[in-house]
């Protein structure tokens, strides 16, 4: 639901908006290195070496950079400096991806399981063989009890050619564990029904304040953050931050309010109230640009009083007054929302009031402001099947729906996505995948041992990122851009890409051509793949030479010696603003709509508090779970340098309350949920609010290899000898490898966006007994099943 | 109050450890039982002469584990030899003095053994008189190593060669106390040393004990009293992390205990004497694995 | 003996031709006519990210366990007035340099335009230019490491990336920085961004009364973090139970492990035995070297 724009009104607009911009200060003067794009070799030589565009796929960011080889080896991953979004710059995973590309415990062989499901124990098999086998089971499904019976569970962040394949076999049985595009469920929901845009991207280049309800920029949106990092010396800007605990965001705001869990939409709503009531609104846009009038809304939001706020936040209500004062008198201001406020009950409807402070100022896709997404729709490679499967269905129920049969699974896809640690319940995923009367085959595209995998009957090792050709583009700046991968190696060992073994399934499934699915599936090799998928998007139709030399398209100038602008002839490359001002909102009013529903069941956005939080009794917490800088759920687990600065997650939890419930700083604790409980180690901390407690997530693996579990003796069967890396053997120094929280969060799903409320689970921290070990957990799986069977009932 | 912790899990290596600890409790040792071999032939105290051999035999062997001691802890231990290229010499590095050191001291020793054996009085002077100035500088330059890192705020102190050498001095009478009392077990009744001379040096180690104490309280008053840095490291180092080897090993056992029996009645009995020097050649080991290893722990999370 | 270019632990060749016998050339901050790269690290903008820590480990194939740059991250305040503050640290390239002058072999030598950097083929491991760095920039290469063709057993530490600026690129720690705090160039070339910063803002040097003059300044740095005896007072019991994993588990450490919660004598007899055990195995090392050595 990209906004079309075109390329030429962006650099026309551009360089107009430029003529009148001071020419940046730093340009003149001195012979400054240069920011990137090229690599040398470290010692004696110093060589250069070969340089090819890489498009770093651990995060639905996308970013665009480069790798380096020398030797026929991978040696480095960097950003590319002349990308719009990354400007040179990678997080520390996208750094180390490359890395998985020499993981001596990745998988490079298929893999048939012998012996008992999740019992380890494997054997090297032909791909002839693998193909055959699933080509047989899938056929053997089509022709009996239907095509629906084949389910994918899906992470990648693009749609691609798995869900080709599902589409190609007719099956509507597509899982995503998370949205095959950038943001959650419940914002993009909100951004749907309010700007009719799936994300929103705030200028935080440009801004002067930034209010942050529940998103961790810093940590997990390093495209942002470089930006709002020079906001906060360049434009002295002010930054907000809602959070329940102090993340890496909210310990570097000039204010972080710790905010009561799942309170953000009450806070937000009371700050839209006392702006509205102050007279700071830009009344004229709300007039002119909503489907909602401005004296409407005021009397609308007048319930909604700082004071309620306070009663369900403990934020005091003079500190809600103040910051939506600040608020509204900076120009321009933004404001963001993620994770924080979607993973509740209710998060839909909390993110449509964040962004609603958004637009009760007219911050609108504005220089500074509350931006609508720039990116480019990638199609699909032509002739593409129907679209059998609509719409995006999360899996949280997906074991449940099969324990109590209403669904019926004979073949079980799962292609980058690891349920079994990441998703809600996941010692019921485990539960049912090991049951092979509910799941008679599960087959595993990928190419580390996850804890699904370790499950699987048969897994068909895929390429790693760095091995593979791909194109996407993310909202991620200010201008549209796409990015290309291009490997430089092939991929050691039977790795092959995934797409070339769904072609040879495919292959095999129609053999005489009678099911008409080869057509769909007619290129070459991967590369031509992403070539007809260059073809099939009309912006960057004649970019592929472009994207295949540079990396990026389109290019919009040159990195200047900051690494903060992008230069074309000179001088700034500047983006358009208000661009609705031409075309509308891409709602059906055409405005934002504030009112959603028809003209007699207005809806207006609201807050209703979750009861089960707001009566929390003393001893109770909410447990919060969040992801860390240096770790990408479980894309990220068996590279060394990462585990090296995130291997464990103590329960942090704050100091006073600690000291009260006798815990002291190291001890170990149980955490129990209404499922069971977990042991681990407290983190006293003053930075966390004194009814939540918090565990990080990405660590607490018992597969992956000896990286993640933090045990080089661990080998596993297959490890390649020349893979092998005698840093990790003899250097790996830490034992601590965490325990995983997610066996203890009970499904909750926010019904008006079916995400999972990850941070509404309610649990009690009391000191270990006699007998805990830490990193023990015992969960009680009927007792999920309960919860589910509940959560149905309700609806 | 505010508060602050510090969570960042990037360690650090603490560089010297044991080996370099007990090296400079062996150098410091030799060199005590040096000076008192040198006392009958270099400053003709006449009744010193028969121990002179013992003590310098003694010297001798403890310094001969030194050097392998240190190349073997060595990254690169073949290359120990660059040390002494005069194209590699670094006038400014005090391990380039101490590698000189630690290899002329041992020379002059084998050769002031040899004109002691052979009775050579003048020899044995000029040589003894040579090898004392290079056994004190050998131990003096373990305490220069020590003190010349300003960065290390426990050991970046004057008083460094100073509390070494006296360490030296009285760890070496002790051991050379133990020696010869197990020798006199052995040896013929008229080669066995006099026991009024041992008692002799037990006086002498008595004076070191107190010195090496007055010179601990004025370390001790620096740390305690002065600038944070040194503060935290006394209070929370020493006290904490290397209590034993500080507090228990080096004041009580090594200074307090053979302090107490020196001037009490015990010193009469010969067992007195004996542990006296015991503990006080035990204790000095506990000044060297603070004093290398302390100053540096304290930086692991720096 | 003459400098080679050539050879598993040769010298890094700044000037393949010239010797510059190890002697800290002349202090060049401010003296016209010469170079004097530094870094201004503006932790307004730092936001701890680590993608310099994972660059610089990248770049080098730095081991686990050792560091050529790092980030100190420490925590602040009563709840909840609290923050999170952050410090990245490297080798400052000093101008007045400890560790050179204590180096017995010259193996770290000043280079003319600021670099402090290491000669791998000299170094003889004594680590005496360890002890003598305040700033905790340098440590011993592990034994092993995955490319065994770069020096081991040598010390090591951050190059100021010479083989990248000598090409005309950024050190690849700034080249990665998200939050854009690290900033390096030639401070005596007053138009550079890093002398304007260092000229503009109000700047702090770690541990300036060492009188090492570090030409690595810090912009916005707390003092508690900056600190080297609060680093060791103020630790989590976590950190505390990690730190001792790696003292337990890393072989660098072998002779030196002191654990907490356990008496240091037991750890002192513990070393004794790894380093009686590692007698033979760096035995077979030696008369591998000569091997090498003799036979090519
Ligand atoms: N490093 C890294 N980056 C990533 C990813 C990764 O795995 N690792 N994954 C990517 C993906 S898939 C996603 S979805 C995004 C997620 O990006 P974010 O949404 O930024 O990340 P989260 O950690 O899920 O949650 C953000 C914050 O919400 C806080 N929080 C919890 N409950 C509440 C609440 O009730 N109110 C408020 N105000 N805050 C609350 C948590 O403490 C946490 O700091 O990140 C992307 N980027
Ligand atoms: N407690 C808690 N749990 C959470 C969250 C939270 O905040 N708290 N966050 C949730 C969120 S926002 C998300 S998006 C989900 C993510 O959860 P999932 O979608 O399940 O993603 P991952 O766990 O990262 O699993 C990715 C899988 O892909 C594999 N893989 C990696 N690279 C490749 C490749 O190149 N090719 C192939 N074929 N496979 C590859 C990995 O080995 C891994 O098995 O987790 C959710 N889980
Ligand atoms: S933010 Fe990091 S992990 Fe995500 S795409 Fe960019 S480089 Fe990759
Ligand atoms: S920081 Fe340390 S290693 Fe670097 S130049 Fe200064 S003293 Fe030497
Ligand atoms: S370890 Fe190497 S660089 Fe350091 S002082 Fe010794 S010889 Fe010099
Ligand atoms: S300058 Fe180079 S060597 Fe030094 S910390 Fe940065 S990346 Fe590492
Ligand atoms: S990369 Fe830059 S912003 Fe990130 S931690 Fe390092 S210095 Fe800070
Ligand atoms: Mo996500």
């Amino acid at each position: 639901m990209a906004i079309e724009i075109n390329r030429r009104e962006f650099l026309k607009l551009g360089a107009a908006a430029a003529a009148t911009a001071a020419v940046c200060p730093h340009l003149a003067g001195a012979m400054e290195l240069k920011l990137g794009g090229n690599d040398f070799h470290q010692l004696r030589t110093f060589n250069p070496r070969k340089r090819k565009p890489y498009l770093c796929t651990l995060c639905p960011w996308f970013d665009g950079g480069f790798t380096y080889a020398e030797g026929g080896k991978i040696k480095k991953a960097e950003g590319n400096p002349n990308h719009v979004a990354t400007r040179g710059k990678f997080c520390s995973k996208g750094l180390a991806s490359f890395f998985s590309a020499s993981d001596p415990d990745r998988i490079l062989t298929p893999l048939k399981r012998v012996g008992a499901r999740g019992a380890g124990k494997w054997q090297e098999i032909g791909w002839d063989e693998a193909i055959a086998e699933v080509a047989g089971k899938v056929a053997a499904a089509l022709d009996g009890p239907g095509a629906d019976t084949v389910c994918l569970n899906e992470g990648a962040f693009k749609r691609g050619a798995m869900s080709r394949f599902m589409d190609t076999i007719g099956s509507s049985s597509v899982l995503y564990s998370r949205l095959p595009s950038i943001g959650n469920a419940a914002k993009q929901e909100a951004q749907r029904q309010m700007l009719g845009v799936d994300f929103a991207l705030p200028d935080l280049e440009h801004t002067s304040y930034l209010l942050n309800f529940g998103a961790n920029i810093f940590e997990t949106a390093p495209p942002l953050a470089q930006r709002l990092s020079d906001a906060v010396v360049e434009n002295r800007m002010k930054m907000v931050t809602f959070d329940v605990r102090m993340s890496n965001t909210a310990g570097r705001s000039d204010e972080w309010i710790p905010v009561f869990p799942g309170s953000d939409g009450i806070v937000a709503l009371s700050m839209a109230n006392v702006i509205m009531q102050k007279g700071l609104a830009d009344e004229e846009f709300i007039d002119n640009w909503t489907n909602y009038s401005s004296s409407d809304l005021a009397e609308h939001l007048a319930q909604f009083s700082p004071q309620m706020a306070e009663e369900a936040s403990g934020v005091k209500a003079e500190t809600i007054e103040r910051i939506a004062v600040e608020f509204a008198s900076a120009r321009p201001a933004t404001v963001f929302s993620h994770n924080g406020v979607s993973f509740h009950r209710g998060g839909r409807d909390a993110e449509m009031a964040c962004i609603l402070l958004a637009v009760v100022t007219g911050n609108i896709d504005n220089r500074g402001g509350y931006c609508l997404p720039r990116h480019f729709d990638i199609g699909a490679p032509q002739p593409a099947p129907e679209s059998v499967a609509k719409g995006v269905r999360l899996n949280h129920a997906f074991p449940f729906e099969v324990k109590i049969g209403t669904r019926e699974v004979k073949v079980l896809f799962n292609h980058m996505s690891n349920p079994a640690y990441s998703s809600p319940a996941a010692s019921m995923w485990r539960e049912v995948l090991k049951d092979e009367r509910l799941i008679p085959f599960l087959v595993e595209f990928g190419p580390f041992m996850s804890e699904t995998a370790d499950l699987a009957d048969l897994i068909l090792p895929d390429v790693v990122a760095v091995e593979r050709e791909d194109l996407a583009s993310s909202p991620t700046a200010l201008l549209p851009w796409a990015s290309m991968s291009k490997p430089f190696i092939k991929p050691p060992g039977e790795a092959q890409d995934v797409r070339t073994t769904l072609q040879k399934i495919v292959a095999v499934i129609d053999a005489d051509g009678s099911r008409k699915m080869k057509q769909y599936w007619d290129f070459a090799s991967p590369a031509e793949w992403v070539k007809r998928e260059v073809e099939a998007t009309p912006e960057l139709k004649d970019g592929y030479k472009k994207l295949k030399s540079k990396g990026v398209y389109p290019n919009y100038g040159k990195i200047d010696s900051t690494g903060r602008k992008i230069l074309s002839k000179g001088s700034p490359v500047v983006a358009p603003y208000r661009t609705f001002e031409k075309s509308g909102f891409p709602t059906p009013s055409g405005k934002i709509e504030i009112a959603a529903g028809g003209e007699k069941t207005v809806v207006l956005p609201s807050w209703s508090g979750h009861p089960r939080l707001s009566t929390i009794k003393p001893g109770e917490f909410v447990l919060s779970t969040y992801k860390v800088a240096y770790q990408s759920l479980s894309r990220t687990s068996n590279l060394k340098y990462l585990a090296e600065l995130w291997h464990a997650n103590p329960l942090w939890i704050n100091k006073e309350v600690a000291h009260e419930l006798g815990i002291a700083d190291g001890a170990l604790v149980r955490v129990t949920s209404d499922v069971g409980y977990l042991v681990t180690r407290a983190w006293l901390t003053n930075g966390i609010h004194p009814q939540v407690v918090g565990i990080s997530t990405s660590v607490g693996r018992t597969a992956y290899g000896r990286v993640a579990r933090a045990d080089a003796d661990e080998r596993f069967p297959f490890a390649r000898e020349e893979l092998e890396d005698q840093d990790v053997e003899h250097n790996l120094w830490w034992q601590d490898s965490g325990t995983n929280p997610n066996d203890i969060i009970p499904i909750a799903i926010d019904p008006s966006s079916g995400i999972q409320a990850w941070n509404d689970t309610v649990v009690t921290v009391t000191p270990a007994v006699l007998g805990d070990e830490y990193g023990q957990i015992q969960v009680d799986n009927s007792k999920h099943l309960a919860i589910y069977k509940e959560l149905q009932d309700q609806v | 109050m505010e508060e602050s912790v510090v969570i960042s899990n990037a360690f650090h290596h603490v560089a010297w450890g044991t080996p370099i600890s007990i090296y400079f409790w062996l150098v410091g040792a030799s060199a005590g039982s040096f000076v008192i071999s040198s006392f009958g032939w270099v400053f003709g105290i006449k009744r010193y002469k028969p121990l002179a051999l013992v003590a310098s035999i003694q010297a001798i062997v403890m310094l001969l584990i030194v050097p392998i001691l240190l190349i073997w802890d060595l990254g690169q231990p073949w290359r120990f030899f660059y040390l002494m290229l005069p194209a590699f010499w670094h006038n400014t590095a005090p391990m380039a003095w101490g590698a000189l050191l630690i290899l002329s001291y041992p020379v002059s020793m084998f050769i002031y053994t040899y004109f002691v054996i052979k009775n050579n009085q003048r020899w044995a002077k000029v040589l003894g008189i040579i090898a004392i100035i290079l056994a004190l500088s050998t131990h003096w330059y373990t305490g220069v190593v020590m003190e010349l890192n300003p960065g290390r705020y426990m050991n970046h102190t004057a008083l460094a060669p100073l509390l070494f050498l006296t360490g030296a001095f009285i760890s070496g009478i002790g051991l050379l106390i133990l020696v010869l009392w197990i020798m006199n077990m052995f040896v013929a009744p008229e080669k066995r040393i006099e026991w009024k001379l041992i008692e002799e040096m037990a006086q002498y180690m008595m004076i070191g004990i107190v010195f090496d104490m007055f010179l601990l309280f004025l370390e001790f008053m620096q740390t305690f009293y002065g600038a944070e840095s040194t503060f935290i490291g006394h209070e929370i180092v020493l006290m904490e992390l290397f209590r034993f080897p500080y507090l228990w090993l080096e004041t009580v056992i090594g200074l307090v205990i053979p302090l107490l029996i020196l001037v009490s009645p015990l010193k009469r009995f010969r067992w007195g004497v004996v542990t006296a020097s015991f503990l006080v050649a035990v204790g000095v080991y506990g000044m060297r694995i603070w004093w290398v290893m302390g100053g540096q722990y304290m930086q692991s999370f720096y | 003996m003459s400098e080679t270019s050539s050879g598993k632990n040769s010298i890094h060749p700044i000037h393949p031709h010239r010797r510059t016998y190890g002697l800290q050339t002349p202090a060049t901050k401010g003296v016209p006519g010469t170079k004097r790269y530094a870094m201004a690290i503006d932790l307004r903008k730092c936001i701890g990210c680590m993608s310099c820590v994972v660059a610089c480990k990248s770049e080098f194939g730095v081991p686990l366990g050792v560091w050529r740059t790092w980030v100190k991250v420490a925590d602040k305040g009563k709840y909840p007035t609290t923050r999170r503050v952050f410090m990245p640290r490297l080798c400052n390239h000093c101008d007045n340099p400890i560790c050179v002058r204590n180096c017995p072999t010259q193996a770290t030598y000043k280079h003319k335009d600021g670099f402090v950097l290491q000669r791998y083929n000299r170094c003889i491991g004594c680590r005496t230019c360890v002890v003598a760095c305040p700033y905790n920039a340098r440590h011993l290469v592990p034994e092993k490491r995955t490319d065994m063709n770069l020096p081991t057993l040598v010390v090591d530490k951050c190059t100021f990336c010479i083989h990248r600026v000598k090409k005309g690129l950024v050190p690849s720690c700034v080249q990665a920085c998200v939050g854009g705090a690290r900033i390096f160039g030639d401070l005596n070339d007053p138009d550079s961004e890093v002398a304007k910063l260092v000229a503009k803002e109000p700047v702090t040097v770690l541990k300036p009364e060492l009188g090492t003059s570090p030409s690595v300044f810090y912009v916005g740095a707390d003092w508690e973090i900056m600190d080297e005896p609060q680093s060791y007072k103020n630790r989590t019991a976590q950190i505390r139970a990690e730190f001792n994993d790696f003292k337990r588990n890393h072989p660098g450490d072998a002779f030196a492990d002191v654990v907490e919660g356990e008496s240091t004598m037991y750890w002192v007899g513990k070393n004794m035995g790894d380093f009686l055990a590692s007698i033979p195995h760096k035995a077979s090392g030696v008369i591998g070297n000569l091997k090498r050595l003799i036979f090519g």
